[in-house]
Order: C-alpha cells, then sequence, then structure tokens
C-alpha cells in the first residue's frame, strides 16, 4: 500500500480526551487521556481488543457522544462549542459515516440513500462530484434498486458512497467490513482505498481485523483507554505480528 | 411448560410491556365505561323516577279519570264534569275525593322577562288542600290561595331567581293574569321536574285561569282508614258516568313510569348504540396493537418455540395475556361507566333540568354486558394474532426473516368476500326489510359491522397507492421528511390499514350522517318552499302549542289576508292509528299548497276530509267515499272525502275542518302553530310590524317570516348532526389513541433507522416531522375511505326513506372538508408523543440497538 497525499493540516483531533462512566468504585475510564490527531487524505485505523475505547473515540469524534474532559476539532471546529442543531449540522456536512451493519434506510433506493445528507439539508449537492461517486460504486442500473434488492457488499459500498457524498472533512466507518464475508470485505476495503488515493477522502476506521487494517496508512492501538501503539505502512503479517507483542 | 410457567411469561410480559398494556387497556376501558355508562344512566334516572312517582301518588289510593280508547297513557284525556266529586265524596269508605287540572301556565318575571325551558313543558296545576293527594311538598312560604296567590318549583324558583313575594305574571290559554308569589314546592323530594316548570294554584283559581270551567282532569282519591280499596273502587265504579273509569294508584304510579321510561330507554338505546360503535372501534385497536407487538416479539416467541414450548403454548400465553389485561380493563370500565352516568346526570342538573337527587342502579344485567363487551372484544381482537403467533417457526429465533411469513395471510379475498356481503345484507336489510323493523336491524346493522370489516381489510391492499397519492404533496413540500413520512405510511400496508380503519368507521358514520342530513334538509326546505305560501309562520318556544287567541287576535289583522291555526288530533281510521290535521278552509288555500289533485279546499265543510294520495289509494277511497275516525275519547265520525292531495309535508296524510275537530271533544284546542299571510298590497316591513306588535301580548308566540322559519328548520337539522357528531366523537378519540399508539410502536421499531437518520444528520425538527406527517397522512387515509364509504351508506339510507320524507340524495361538501382537516388534526394530535419519543431518542442508543 502506498501512502496518500499528505495533507496541509489535520481533518479532526482529539486533545486529552477522558470519558468516565460511573464514579467511586464503579468508574470506569473507557478513555484515559487520549490525544491523537489524523490528518486529511490519510486512511486511519484504530484497532485495540473490546473494551479499549476504540468505539467510544470514535464516536466522540464524530460528535456523537460528548466527552467527560478534553476536547475534539473537526477541522477547525471545536464540538464542545456546538449545540444540537449544530452538531447536526456537522454530521450532516463535515462527516460521513459507515456502520458495521444498517446502514441504508429500507424505504429509499440506493440513489436517494446517497444523497440523503444533502436531502435533509435541502441541498442540491456537487452533482458533478455525486455523479463520480457514483461511478465509482459502480452500481448500474440498480442504483434504483432498495437496500433490500442490494447484496450486502452493494449495501456498505452505498453506504460509503453516501458518506462522500457531501465531500466531508472526515469520514469514519465503524467496523464496516465486520459483517461482510473477506472477498465483500475486500471489495469494499479496495473502495475506501480508492476513495483516500483518487478522491483525497479522509478516513478513520475501527476494525478488529489485521487484514482490514493492513488496507489503512497509519494504525493506532488503543488499550485500556488509552494510545498504546502507532504503526506506519502495515501490512497484515505486522499487524499479527504486533498483536501477538501485546500478549493475547 | 405448564399452565404455571405459561401463566407467568404472560404476566413478566404484561408488566414488561407496560406502557402498551396501558395503551390496550384504555381502549378496553373507554369502550366499557360508555357502554355501562348508558345503561347505568338510564336505569338510574328510571328507578328514580320510579320512586318520585310512588312517593308523589303515595296518598293516592285511586283515581277517575276519563277513558282512552287508544294510545298510551300519557295522552291527553276528556275532562270530567267537577259535580262528580262530591258524588265520590258520598261513596262508603271514601276518605277524601280531591279534583285536580293541569294544562300550561308560562311564568313571567317582576322584570317582564318570559321564562322559557329550551323544550320542557310548562306545567300549570292545581293542589289539594289535601296535600297528601297532589304530592306537593311545602319548600318555603304557605300554598296558594285565591285569585293573586301561586306557587312556583323549588328549581325554577332558583334558576330564575323568582322569589317569595315577587309580583309575576303567568300566561295561560285563557289570558295573562298577576300574581304573588307565596310558596315554594317540590314534587316530593325532587325540586324540579326535568326542567320543566311548575304553576301552582287552588283548584277554583285554576278553573278560572284555565278557563275550565266547572271541569277537572282527574279526581284522586284517597279512601278512609280501614276501608278495602276494592270495594271502595267497586263501589265508585256504580255511579260513575259512562267513559270514565276508576283505577287504584298503583296502576297510576305505574303508568306514570311506563311513560317516563319508555322515553328513557329511547334516549339510553341512542346512547348505546353510540356506545357499542365506541367498543367496535376499540377491538379494531386492540387487534392492531396485538397483531404489532406479535411481530416485534416474533424473536421471542420463536425462542420460546426453540426451548420446547408447543404452538398451543404460546398462543395460550399471548390470549392468556389479553384476558388478564381485559378483565382488569373491564372492571375499571364498569366503574368508570357509574363515572359517566353520573357526570352526565351533573352535568343535566348543571343545565338546569333539576332532576330529582338520583342512586345509582347497577343491574346484574349491566355487568353482564360489561364482561361480554371488555372480555369479548379483547379475546375476539386477539384470536387471530395468537393463532398466527402459533405458527411461528422455531428457527426464526435464529432467522427473523423466517418468521415473518407466519405472519402474513391473504386478506384480500376475505375482505372482498366480507365487504360484498356485508354491502348486500345492508341493502337487504334497508331495502326488503325481511320481518320488518328486526330484520332492519339485523341485516342493516350486522350487514354494516362485516362491510366495516371487510373494507379494513380490503384497505390494507390499497394503502400503498393511495398512501403514496395522498403524500405526494406532503413529499412535494417537506421534502425528505416528508418523502420519508410518505414512504413510511405505505411501508407496513396491513399496519397503516388497521390504524386507519379505527378513524375510518368514525368518519363513515359521520359522512353517513352527513349525507342523510343533507338530503333531508334539502328535501325539506324544497318541500316547506313549495307547499307553505304563507308569509308568517307562528310556533311557540316549549312544544306545547298556542292558545287559539293568537289566531283570533291575527285574524282581527287589516294587514293579513288569511290565517289559520293547524291544529291535529289522534284517530283510529281502518284500525291503523293516524293523526288527523285540522285547518280553516277558508283561509287554507291561500297559506298552504297541498298539490291537489282533485276536489278543492272550500269543500272541506263539517265532517268532510281532505287524503292524501297514499292512504287513498290504499283505503279505495275517492270523492265522495265515507271513512270513519275513532278519536281517543271514543266518539266516532263519519268523514266524508271531499279532495284528494299529493303533498304530505305540512297537513299530514288527513285534513279535517277546525269546527269538525272542535266538535268531537270538549278538550280546549291548542294550535300546533299557526300560519297568516299578507293581504295584496301591504308592504312586507309593514306587514312585519303589525304582526310583531299585535303579538305582544303573546310573549310564548314566536313570530316568523316563512324564510326564517325554513331557516329554523334546517338549523334544526343541522345541530341533530351534531349532536350524532359529539356522540361518535368518543369512537373517533380512541381511534386517534389507536394511531397514536400504532406510530409510537412504529417509531420504537425503527429505532435503528431513526438513528441512522440522526447520526447522517437529520435534525431532531426533521425527525418529528418525518413522523407527524406519516400521522397525517396515515388519518387522512382512513379519512379518505370513511368518506367513500360513509357517503355511499348515506346515498342508500336516503334512498331507502320514502320519498315523502327524502326525494333527492344531496351531499354536503363542507363537511366533508371539515372532516378531512379534522383529519389532519386528528393526526397531528396522534403524532405528539410518537414525534416526541422520535426526536428525543439518544443517536448513540439507537444505533447500538439490535
Amino acid at each position: 500500500m502506498t501512502p496518500g497525499i499528505q495533507s496541509q493540516g489535520h481533518a479532526a483531533s482529539v486533545t486529552n480526551a477522558y470519558k468516565i462512566y460511573g464514579d467511586g468504585e464503579s468508574e470506569v475510564r473507557a478513555l484515559d487521556g487520549v490525544t491523537v490527531a489524523f490528518e486529511s487524505g490519510r486512511f486511519t485505523a484504530i484497532m485495540g481488543p473490546s473494551g479499549s475505547g476504540k468505539s467510544t473515540l470514535l464516536h466522540c469524534l464524530a460528535g456523537l457522544d460528548t466527552l467527560s474532559e478534553g476536547s475534539v476539532h473537526i477541522g477547525e471546529v471545536d464540538l464542545s462549542t456546538l449545540n444540537d442543531r449544530e452538531l447536526t449540522e456537522l454530521r450532516r456536512t463535515q462527516v460521513g459515516f459507515v456502520f458495521q451493519t444498517f446502514n441504508l434506510i429500507p424505504t429509499l433506493n440506493a440513489y436517494e440513500n446517497i444523497v440523503l445528507p444533502q436531502m435533509l439539508g435541502g441541498e442540491r449537492g456537487d452533482q458533478a462530484w455525486i455523479d463520480e461517486v457514483i461511478a465509482a460504486v459502480g452500481l448500474g442500473d440498480r442504483l434504483t434498486h432498495r437496500p433490500s434488492e442490494l447484496s450486502g457488499g452493494q449495501q456498505q459500498r452505498v453506504a460509503v458512497a453516501r458518506a462522500m457524498a457531501s465531500r466531508p472533512q472526515i469520514i469514519f466507518g465503524d467496523e464496516p467490513t465486520g459483517n461482510l464475508d473477506s472477498r465483500t470485505g475486500t471489495e469494499i476495503l479496495k473502495f475506501m482505498r480508492a476513495a483516500v488515493d483518487e478522491h483525497h477522502q479522509t478516513i478513520v476506521m475501527v476494525t478488529h481485523d489485521p487484514v482490514a487494517a493492513s488496507y489503512a496508512d497509519r494504525i493506532i492501538f488503543l488499550g485500556d483507554g488509552k494510545v498504546v501503539d502507532e504503526m506506519l505502512d502495515p501490512t497484515a503479517e505486522r499487524v499479527l505480528d504486533h498483536m501477538k507483542g501485546f500478549g493475547e | 411448560m405448564s399452565i404455571r410457567s405459561t401463566a407467568l411469561m404472560a404476566r413478566k410480559s404484561l408488566r414488561a410491556r407496560l406502557g402498551r398494556t396501558i395503551a390496550i387497556g384504555f381502549a378496553i376501558v373507554a369502550g366499557v365505561s360508555f357502554v355501562v355508562g348508558s345503561f347505568v344512566l338510564a336505569d338510574s334516572l328510571k328507578a328514580t323516577f320510579d320512586n318520585l312517582f310512588a312517593e308523589v301518588n303515595a296518598g293516592v289510593d285511586l283515581e277517575v279519570r276519563a277513558v282512552n280508547e287508544f294510545g298510551t297513557n300519557a295522552s291527553r284525556r276528556d275532562p270530567l264534569p267537577d259535580t262528580l266529586v262530591d258524588e265520590i265524596q258520598a261513596v262508603p269508605g271514601v276518605g277524601m275525593a280531591a279534583p285536580f287540572l293541569q294544562r300550561t301556565a308560562q311564568f313571567v318575571t317582576a322584570d317582564g322577562e318570559l321564562v322559557t325551558t329550551q323544550g320542557a313543558p310548562t306545567f300549570g296545576v292545581s293542589y289539594s288542600t289535601d296535600t297528601e293527594l297532589s304530592g306537593l311538598v311545602l319548600r318555603d312560604g304557605r300554598f296558594p290561595e285565591g285569585l293573586s296567590e301561586v306557587g312556583i318549583d323549588k328549581a325554577t324558583s332558583d334558576r330564575e331567581r323568582i322569589r317569595l313575594g315577587d309580583a309575576v305574571e303567568v300566561i295561560t290559554d285563557a289570558g295573562r293574569f298577576p300574581f304573588e308569589i307565596v310558596g315554594i314546592v317540590s314534587l316530593g323530594n325532587a325540586d324540579g321536574f326535568g326542567g320543566a316548570t311548575l304553576a301552582v294554584f287552588d283548584f277554583a283559581t285554576a278553573q278560572v285561569v284555565f278557563d275550565a270551567g266547572n271541569l277537572a282532569d282527574v279526581i284522586s282519591i284517597s279512601v278512609s282508614d280501614g276501608a278495602d280499596i276494592a270495594t271502595v273502587q267497586a263501589g265508585i265504579t256504580e255511579i260513575l258516568p259512562p267513559r270514565t273509569e276508576v283505577i287504584t294508584g298503583d296502576q297510576v304510579v305505574q303508568e306514570a313510569g311506563a311513560g317516563i321510561s319508555s322515553v328513557i330507554s329511547a334516549f339510553g338505546t341512542g346512547l348505546l348504540i353510540f356506545a357499542f360503535i365506541t367498543s367496535f372501534v376499540s377491538a379494531f385497536i386492540i387487534n392492531n396493537v396485538f397483531a404489532i407487538t406479535i411481530g416485534q416479539r416474533l424473536r421471542e416467541l420463536a425462542l420460546m418455540r426453540a426451548v420446547g414450548a408447543s404452538a398451543r403454548q404460546v398462543s395460550r400465553m399471548i390470549i392468556l395475556e389479553a384476558f388478564v389485561m381485559s378483565v382488569i380493563a373491564t372492571l375499571i370500565g364498569i366503574l368508570g361507566g357509574i363515572g359517566v352516568a353520573r357526570l352526565m346526570i351533573a352535568f343535566f342538573n348543571a343545565a338546569g333540568l333539576g332532576f330529582p337527587p338520583t342512586g345509582t342502579t347497577l343491574l346484574l344485567r349491566t355487568i353482564l354486558v360489561a364482561v361480554a363487551v371488555g372480555v369479548g372484544i379483547t379475546l375476539a381482537s386477539v384470536s387471530v394474532p395468537a393463532i398466527r403467533a402459533a405458527r411461528i417457526p422455531p428457527v426464526a429465533a435464529m432467522r427473523p426473516e423466517l418468521g415473518f411469513d407466519a405472519l402474513n395471510t391473504r386478506r384480500l379475498l376475505g375482505g372482498v368476500i366480507a365487504t360484498s356481503a356485508g354491502a348486500l345484507s345492508f341493502l337487504i336489510g334497508l331495502f326488503v326489510r325481511p320481518g320488518g323493523n328486526t330484520g332492519l336491524i339485523l341485516f342493516a346493522g350486522g350487514g354494516g359491522l362485516l362491510l366495516f370489516l371487510g373494507t379494513a381489510s380490503v384497505s390494507s391492499t390499497i394503502a400503498r397507492p393511495v398512501t403514496a397519492f395522498l403524500g405526494w404533496p406532503v413529499a412535494k413540500l417537506l421534502r425528505t421528511p416528508g418523502i420519508l413520512a410518505r414512504q413510511n405510511a405505505g411501508r407496513s400496508p396491513r399496519r397503516t390499514s388497521a390504524s386507519a380503519s379505527a378513524l375510518m368507521i368514525g368518519v363513515a358514520l359521520v359522512s353517513a350522517a352527513a349525507v342523510f342530513a343533507a338530503s333531508l334538509r334539502d328535501t325539506f326546505v324544497r318541500v316547506l318552499d313549495r307547499s307553505v305560501t304563507a308569509d308568517y309562520v307562528i310556533t311557540d318556544s316549549s312544544f306545547q302549542g298556542l292558545t287559539p287567541d293568537v289566531a283570533t287576535t291575527l285574524r282581527a289583522l287589516p294587514e293579513l289576508s288569511a290565517v289559520s291555526p293547524i291544529r291535529g288530533a289522534p284517530a283510529l281510521i281502518d284500525g291503523e292509528r293516524t293523526a288527523l290535521g285540522a285547518a280553516d278552509p277558508a283561509a287554507l288555500g291561500e297559506l298552504l299548497d297541498l298539490d291537489l289533485q282533485r276536489g278543492g279546499y272550500e269543500d272541506l265543510g263539517f265532517n268532510a276530509v281532505l287524503v292524501h294520495q297514499d292512504p287513498a289509494a290504499n283505503l279505495n277511497l275517492d270523492l265522495g267515499s265515507v271513512v270513519v275516525a275513532t278519536f281517543q275519547n271514543g266518539v266516532s265520525v263519519d268523514l266524508t272525502v271531499v279532495g284528494v292531495y299529493a303533498d304530505a309535508a305540512v297537513a299530514g296524510n288527513w285534513l279535517i275542518s277546525l269546527e269538525t275537530l272542535e266538535a268531537i271533544s270538549p278538550l280546549p284546542p291548542r294550535d300546533f302553530f299557526v300560519v297568516a299571510k299578507l293581504a295584496p298590497g301591504v308592504e312586507a316591513a309593514f306587514g312585519d310590524s303589525a304582526v310583531r306588535s299585535a303579538m305582544e301580548p303573546f310573549p310564548q308566540a314566536i313570530v316568523q317570516t316563512n324564510a326564517e322559519f325554513r331557516e329554523e328548520q334546517e338549523a334544526q337539522i343541522n345541530q341533530l348532526l351534531l349532536v350524532i357528531t359529539a356522540l361518535l366523537l368518543f369512537a373517533i378519540l380512541i381511534a386517534i389513541l389507536g394511531i397514536s399508539i400504532t406510530l409510537a410502536l412504529a417509531v420504537f421499531e425503527r429505532t435503528r433507522e431513526i438513528g441512522l437518520l440522526r447520526a447522517v444528520g437529520m435534525t431532531k425538527r426533521q425527525t418529528r416531522r418525518t413522523v407527524r406527517w406519516e400521522a397525517v397522512i396515515v388519518s387522512v387515509f382512513g379519512a379518505v375511505i370513511g368518506v367513500v364509504l360513509g357517503s355511499l351508506i348515506g346515498v342508500a339510507l336516503a334512498i331507502a326513506v320514502p320519498d315523502s320524507v327524502i326525494d333527492a340524495v344531496s351531499f354536503s361538501p363542507s363537511t366533508t372538508v371539515v372532516i378531512l382537516i379534522g383529519a389532519i388534526c386528528a393526526g397531528l394530535l396522534a403524532a405528539l408523543y410518537p414525534s416526541y419519543k422520535a426526536s428525543r431518542m439518544n443517536v448513540l442508543e439507537a444505533i447500538a440497538t439490535e
């Protein structure tokens, strides 16, 4: 894998992030002082065992959850300064999402799902860009089909396309290939890789799959709510070795 | 899994889904409360009045009165000579014999205000010095004596603030008399009598103010101590003149009770019909909610099957859940019904009807019907979902999509069959009436139910295209939230149609009533327009009729060229009960156009009759034929047919002259209404002021021009429609609740989807909007089907009634517009809770939901 174009700045960052549930004896520190930045135009994977805080980090980065302490920036914007309406607006315009399952609205067809954020905002969107994204999805005449008529891989491709359609600062993936067989998973990962390489998207993806992580430019390892390690230009073998090093 | 474990599961499930349980429970409670309330209200009032009559007549052992040939006991009777009192007093064993008069008398307050009753009677009665016999209880002051003293009932005194010592006037048929209030009385322990007013005089004064000469209406008798009532009764019978009877006090009580109880029963039955409609609508909601929740519990039920529960145990568990819920809800509903009845009595009393202190009568029959309705409709509603649940294969625990096949059934065929059979039965009931009224109720009522069920079923097949059509403007206007709302509405057609159907029933009934009322109104107006050629119609406010002095006064006006009162009397002709109208033949031709086919108005002399063409054809009558009419007092008269007419709207089927009617009975005549026509050349404004000033001494007379009269008739039909709508409101509210529950369940089901939408940038407002407009589309869908179905039913009803009542079908576009606007409001109302729920959802939790 070749690294993507080096960016001018950071698409997103967290500084001194704490996320604490409960207190006293039962206190759980899901994030325990995380500071990390994500450069524009790069594909980053976040890995770590269950309970390491990787999903919490992703949710807080995306403005779906709030930190107990510390700050999150998307581009230049400090998320803690935004109210619910502004956060929603930010999610619609600056952030893209790909979840593990249930990414699409069952009543809308593939095309409508792709342009959903723009539709919600009552905007036309950048038609040329959208056409480019749709061409990349390669659904052809299946664009007017409902999600139930698409395969799992096609559904995830539509989800990635939706995430790209508004040209967000950053796209977050929460185990986007977790629910797919390996062949379809590879197809999605290649698609995401291409989005970074050819369309200069920024992607941050949580995964536990070393093969999936190997498509990224950089891997951040979390453990017990802290950043424990980092790896650049990974391969599946190196990741696997690295994980073994954790003594799992 | 034993019965006990089934019960345990059922109990746990009820508790776990408390919100749903409460919602279904509410639908049951509402239906049962309405049913129980109708019964309790009618039974309590009946018992109260029975007690009241018993109390009022407690001192009466025997009563002498004229014999009525036919008709109800409430009908008027010929008066008796008051000399009969002394003769009866002389009969051995008679303790006290007292004559009574009861006519109409209206108070005018000291400020000159006429005391009106909104339709209730204004009684003027005499009392006896032996107060045991008159049943009146003195509450304040003393009983009136002589020509200047009057007593008043406590309810009217309180309502109108008429106090002891007030100088009032009393208007009777004989004129207007000044009086002083000296006593306030009650009937037994009842302050008043259903909004009626009561003026009390001593007997001699009553004879004067009622212009009753030396007559009495009835004579009440108490026997002396130790005398045997039957012996005294036999003794009195011997001295009575012909066509006079003596009955026991018990019979008086019983007849009075029967009279009022037929009114209360009719009222109670009316309420009950609406109560059952409400229950029927509740059944829809219950069925729908169970069907939906079983879909949502698919995995749970499949898991139970997988771990060894039999299909029967699964359905038994669901039925047990429903049973427990319905029993509790029915008990609450019975209590609620008693509350509803008390509330209505309080409401009537607040409106000034002055019911006597009313106890609460809860009969075993009421409880049985409540259980049948509450438990019955719930079990019936849940049976289909329970059977379906049993069909869920165990493997659905792992692969839920396999389970849904078990939940889908073919509905179209059954729906079409039910709809057609229902419609057919409805039409047979209306037009063929096998077995008379019973057939009408059985076929039309049963057909109606089947028709609604079938339509509800069929509507699920058109739900998708119709909601897509209705949602089009919403999608255009509101963009994405609108598009989503539109698609969500069409997403589960069965569910959409089921929740819309509840509203459909209410709307259909309102629409049917609207078409019927509009047709009735238009026919009525057309008929009045054509047949009433008079310029003025004079009526009275309490439906008791007018004194003949009104017509006499008007006749004297030079501005009027023709004046005639319209009277009537019940009679038997050819063994059938009918009503004879009476008018002044000299003026008739100018005032009414009966569409005379043969003969002439001027031929309507003494013992002559004009007859409508229908009875004329039935009885084979033509000019010169003779028919025998027997009146209530037993007098029979040979009437010669002198004309045949085609318009029965104003005159009824038979019309005789005033002279003929007056010769039949010594009862003082009362006029239903008076019609009058301006003399040629008299300007309307001029005539108006002449008529109105001539009527000043008669404040009870309401003067209306022809147009005003017509408008009032129209207004009354509109009011009837309003009352029907108000009674259907309960069913409609439950339907709205149903839409709300369905939507809340749908929101719950779509938690992840809503979370996803919020995650990709939908605002809370847009989320609320999506849910809100889905509710609007669903309710408008229900309303549209309801309007279509209801209008068809209305057309059938309008065609089924005789042409003399409705001769052409009219629609009421304004009502339809109001219904559709109402449906939008209903949708908005129904969406309040679900949309709030949807927008308050935590995005992260929503996405993480399984």
